[in-house]
């Protein structure tokens, strides 16, 4: 009783701390937010806060925010952002939207690590399970992360879609599955990606529903396709209405991310290859890297459909690193969902490597994107070396998770070989 | 093959394998620093050339002479009656000199605040209209009135308004020409460029009235010697430690040594015999001054921007004029308004040896990489050896501890303690960086010498704060080297590709580092790593430095903190928040006295029973 309101307290002093922290950049360095507004690796074409500021005007002028190609976002960000105070005059409502979704986030984060799911889940119980980290720490970790932080500051709209899972993730494992999939559609209307994820989270909510009501799976699963579809397509009912009645949006947000037809350089690696591409190959590989991109969810749910959770973070680490316009914010929401594997972290062999590599490129990186731009004594080779590197040590990362996850669901099976050396035939 | 992975895998289990990384660490140090003094031999360095084509320097008559002789010694007259003038006099006067030759002149105010003193000027530049151009690019001509020694520019100022009035004939310029006359050296041209590239403070630097293209080129005169002179001194370092790129100084080489037939210098080296001991000291001279950072001269502020601009200084008694130097410029801007496209051809990561002798960044880069991977090696081999167990007697008898996991010998690694150590440290390390670039030029040298004194008790502070709060085991203490020498690591060879040699001094200064670790049972050795590190922390160092170089500390101290309120100077992060720190957690480790790990558990476990 007494603990519970200990960890009440606690959990308040952190989320104060971090909103604090957050008003503090936002008030003591006015120029902070703009310089990572402006920055490549936290803002991208389909998130850009700036971009988001270019719509606004032009929805508030009753011109269609899509005219001039420069605002790629969902058009429900404009009545949202319109009802606020205007940006220029009063900037406060702005910075305090983005900490009430950071902390929105990380109050989800703090349910899903509380449930336990990522130790226990339906069909599997670690024997690892007991080591783990509370809500509390887990939503430490993500709220005071400087990649989380970044992002709060630089202002993309892509802190919206990374509260939108974590809120999905978060009402699949309370046994509430309709909430779930509006979530999840309500991502995925965002920024298109989520989408991939249904499969995992659809396993996932199937496993923790409540009991009382007997569904076939079948059933279940139609029903809460159904439910995705159907917000779909209330979503985009609205945002029809909201653009005068056109269709111009479906090919300037998701068009764009299909065609990748900005190629504004980020941490991805897809913006350097398709600015190589001869364009009589580049719908071919278009097709390749989407292919490739969704090519893991299938083989990942079904080899660890034990752990849904699992596969989601690893999945999450998978398109961190190989959507088409990824940033750090794709990046921090994988780090978020890593501490819930607590138990697994033994089992990891080169966290240190990973973490050298991660943050090593976090200094070269601006450090080469500063000699390809500003100084003008590099190139776009030296910046495309560095992102590769950094896909490079989180691909690492999301392999040594996927070892660890395996490899604590295979001790289960063969206990006579707890603690054997794995050897590569 | 499953033979060889297996085999690889004993040889992974080897604890001899572990007594590699030091010696491996020591490697990558000797083998860095014996590179860099390779260099300057004709196997490893090469010869300049002109990459772009289209510069064709020295292959252009230049008209400059004659009659212009008179001219110039007129406004040589006109400015030595400006002498003690105040600088708006000053400028009032080259206003309507250059008015009368017929040019739009611009006038920009500035005022810069730093360490309490008020650095405060008026701007005066003219803008020459390309008579076959379209306003896009411009090449810029800057004198100041005073150059770096305070001197007046009395030939500098003056041939300047003599070509400005002899461009004016000509109608080949294809970039217009930007005559700019600033009162100092380092504020006056800095304000300038700013201004011009709309990046100003606009409540210390005014906006530019008048403004043509792009700028492609600059170049300053630091001309105050009166008699006749044998060589010209280019002066290329740039703000930071950026280099103009180098087929601009083989223009300048290339036109003055080769059509003007003086002779040329580099990096204050009066007399060259392009020797190895020569090179070498030219390489390093200019490796110091790159290292500093600090502006060098009115063109080191235009580097920044891409501008690429160097500084000609006449010396030496020769039969030169001024005339001769004004064919020299005369030249060089006939080069650079050839120019297509911004100078991109040629390197801009080089170290001059000689005026016609260079190593490239491919080749000298391997130094500094090298310096900045020992530690990283360092770091690595450190994080494994924390997570074995600890091998002193006590454990071999409690061995039965880690018999619950025999083939698993990984040990939990107690992170918090060492992540927020270092953390801390890094933090602490804003104290300084404030103190010295905000302090009033007064109070500098005391702080200073506060500073220097508490610095050498702060690591015993510290030390006694946590052996006393949170006894720390050996493990603990490896990971507190291995975190802070993992940034070093990253810090120095992310620095190595924006300013090679001030990683490689903060590189060479911190290797030591690299070799400390605690030493509870031999109190000789404590005190004397406790020496070393003292003797190379990072104030002992400036203050060595200073009296080597025979500067007053105050004057560094007001220097650096000019260099860091006018032009950015970022060296004085470098120090404090990379160097600082890492030196701060090497001379805590060094002070640490380990608590045997079983003991400390065993503590814990009284605790909570």
């Amino acid at each position: 009783m007494n603990d519970g309101k200990v960890t009440v307290g606690r959990t308040a002093g952190l989320f104060l701390g971090a909103a604090v922290l957050r008003l503090a950049l936002f008030t003591l360095f006015p120029g902070l937010p703009d310089l990572l507004t402006g920055r490549v690796e936290v803002s991208t074409p389909v998130t850009s806060f700036k971009r988001l500021q270019e719509g606004l005007f032009l929805y508030n002028h009753n011109v269609s925010p899509y005219e001039g190609g420069v605002y790629h976002q969902a058009p429900l960000f404009l009545p949202l952002f319109a009802l606020l105070p205007s940006f220029a005059t009063l900037p406060i409502f702005t910075y305090l939207l983005y900490i009430a979704v950071d902390l929105l986030s990380a109050n989800a984060l703090l349910k899903i690590a509380d449930s336990r799911e990522a130790g226990s889940s339906a069909l599997f119980t670690s024997p690892r399970r007991d080591k783990r980290w509370s809500g509390f720490i887990v939503a430490a970790l993500f709220l005071l992360n400087p990649f989380t932080i970044a992002t709060c500051i630089g202002r993309p709209t892509s802190v919206f879609t990374t509260c939108a899972i974590i809120h999905a993730i978060a009402k699949a494992i309370a046994g509430a599955p309709f909430t779930a999939m509006v979530a999840l559609s309500f991502a995925s209307y965002l920024s298109l990606y989520p989408l991939l994820l249904l499969p995992p989270l659809l396993l996932l909510a199937y496993d923790r529903r409540k009991q009382t009501t007997k569904t076939t799976p079948f059933a279940f699963t139609v029903t809460h396709l159904g439910i995705v579809v159907g917000v779909h397509a209330i979503l985009f009912g609205m945002s029809y209405l909201l653009t005068d009645c056109s269709w111009e949006f479906l090919p300037s947000t998701y068009g764009i991310q299909l065609t990748l037809q900005d190629l504004t350089p980020n941490v991805g690696l897809w913006w350097y290859f398709f600015v190589e591409m001869f364009d009589s190959f580049r719908s071919f590989f278009l097709a390749v890297f989407w292919l490739h991109l969704s090519a893991y969810v299938g083989g990942l749910t079904i080899r660890i459909r034990r752990q849904p959770l699992a596969v989601m973070t690893l999945l999450l680490g998978i398109f961190a690193i190989f959507k088409p316009y990824p940033s750090i914010s794709d990046t921090s929401l994988f780090l978020a969902l890593i501490p819930l594997f607590r138990h697994v972290f033994p089992l990891m062999r080169y966290t240190f490597l990973e973490t050298a590599i991660v943050i090593y490129c976090c200094f070269l990186g601006p450090a080469f994107y500063h000699l390809w731009i500003y100084a003008g004594s590099g190139n776009a080779n030296f910046f495309y070396a560095i992102t590769l590197v950094w896909g490079l040590g989180l691909s690492l990362l999301v392999c040594d998770l996927t070892f660890a996850v395996l490899r604590d669901e295979w001790e289960v099976e063969r206990p006579e070989m707890v603690g054997k050396e794995i050897r590569q035939i | 093959m499953p033979r060889l992975l297996s085999s690889a895998l004993r040889i992974r289990r080897d604890p001899r394998l572990l007594k590699i990384p030091p010696y491996l660490s020591l490697l990558c140090i000797l083998v860095g620093v014996v590179w860099l003094f390779l260099l300057p031999l004709d196997e490893y360095s090469r010869r300049t050339y002109i990459s772009e084509n289209a510069l064709l320097p020295g292959q252009v008559h230049t008209y400059f002479g004659g009659s212009d002789q008179n001219v110039f010694r007129a406004y040589k007259h006109e400015v030595n009656a400006l002498e003690d003038k105040s600088n708006l006099e000053i400028n009032d006067k080259l206003e309507s000199i250059i008015k009368g030759i017929g040019l739009k002149v611009g006038r920009q105010n500035f005022t810069y605040n730093s360490a309490g003193n008020v650095y405060s000027g008026e701007n005066l530049y003219a803008l020459l209209k390309a008579p076959r151009g379209d306003a896009t690019e411009a090449i810029v001509l800057v004198a100041a009135w005073k150059n770096t020694k305070e001197e007046l520019n009395r030939n500098g100022v003056a041939l300047v308004l003599t070509l400005a009035r002899y461009f004016k004939r000509w109608s080949l310029w294809s970039k217009d020409i930007i005559f700019l006359v600033t009162p100092d050296s380092i504020a006056g041209p800095q304000a300038w460029v700013d201004a011009y590239h709309d990046a100003h403070d606009s409540s210390r630097v005014d906006r530019l009235p008048l403004k043509s293209g792009a700028l492609q080129g600059a170049i300053a005169i630091d001309y105050t010697q009166q008699e006749r002179f044998e060589s010209v001194h280019i002066i290329y370092d740039g703000v930071n430690g950026q280099l103009p790129n180098l087929d601009l100084i083989n223009s300048v080489s290339n036109i003055a040594g080769g059509q003007m037939g003086m002779g040329v210098a580099i990096q204050e080296m009066w007399h060259h015999d392009n020797k190895y001991p020569d090179r070498l000291r030219t390489m390093l001279r200019g490796m110091l001054k790159q290292g500093l950072g600090l502006a060098s001269g009115p063109h080191s502020s235009f580097i920044p921007y891409h501008v690429d601009a160097v500084t000609l200084q006449p010396f030496g008694r020769g039969w030169q004029d001024e005339m001769a130097m004004g064919r020299v410029i005369e030249g060089t801007f006939r080069s650079l308004n050839n120019l297509l496209e911004h100078l991109h051809q040629s390197f801009f990561f080089y170290l001059l040896m000689h005026r016609d002798r260079f190593v490239s960044i491919g080749t000298y880069l391997p130094s500094a990489m090298l310096v900045a991977a020992n530690f990283t090696i360092m770091a690595i081999a450190l994080w494994v050896k924390s997570g074995q167990p600890e091998l002193n007697k006590e454990a071999a008898k409690k061995n039965e501890e880690f018999e619950v996991n025999p083939n698993n010998s990984a040990v939990e690694r107690d992170l918090f303690l060492p992540l927020g150590f270092v953390t801390g440290c890094q933090f602490l390390s804003v104290i300084p960086l404030y103190l010295f670039n905000h302090a009033p030029e007064s109070t500098l040298t005391p702080i200073f010498a506060v500073f220097t004194v508490l610095n050498l008790l702060l690591p015993y502070g510290l030390s006694h704060l946590i052996t006393t709060y949170y006894a720390p085991t050996a493990q603990q203490y490896q990971m507190i080297r291995s975190f802070s020498l993992l940034l070093l690591g990253m810090f120095l060879s992310s620095l190595a590709t924006l300013n090679f040699s001030l990683s490689l001094i903060v590189g060479v200064l911190s290797t030591p580092l690299t070799f400390m670790q605690p030493w509870p049972e031999s109190p000789a050795l404590r005190t004397f790593c406790t020496v070393l590190l003292n003797a190379i922390a990072p104030t002992m160092v400036l203050v060595i430095g200073a009296s080597v170089w025979r500067l007053e500390i105050s004057d560094v101290l007001r220097e650096a903190a000019f260099a860091w309120d006018v032009y950015g100077m970022y060296s004085s992060i470098v120090v404090w928040c990379v160097w600082w720190p890492a030196w701060l957690a090497a001379s805590v480790t060094v002070l640490g006295k380990p608590v045997p790990a079983a003991t400390r558990r065993g503590k814990e476990k009284a605790k909570t029973a």
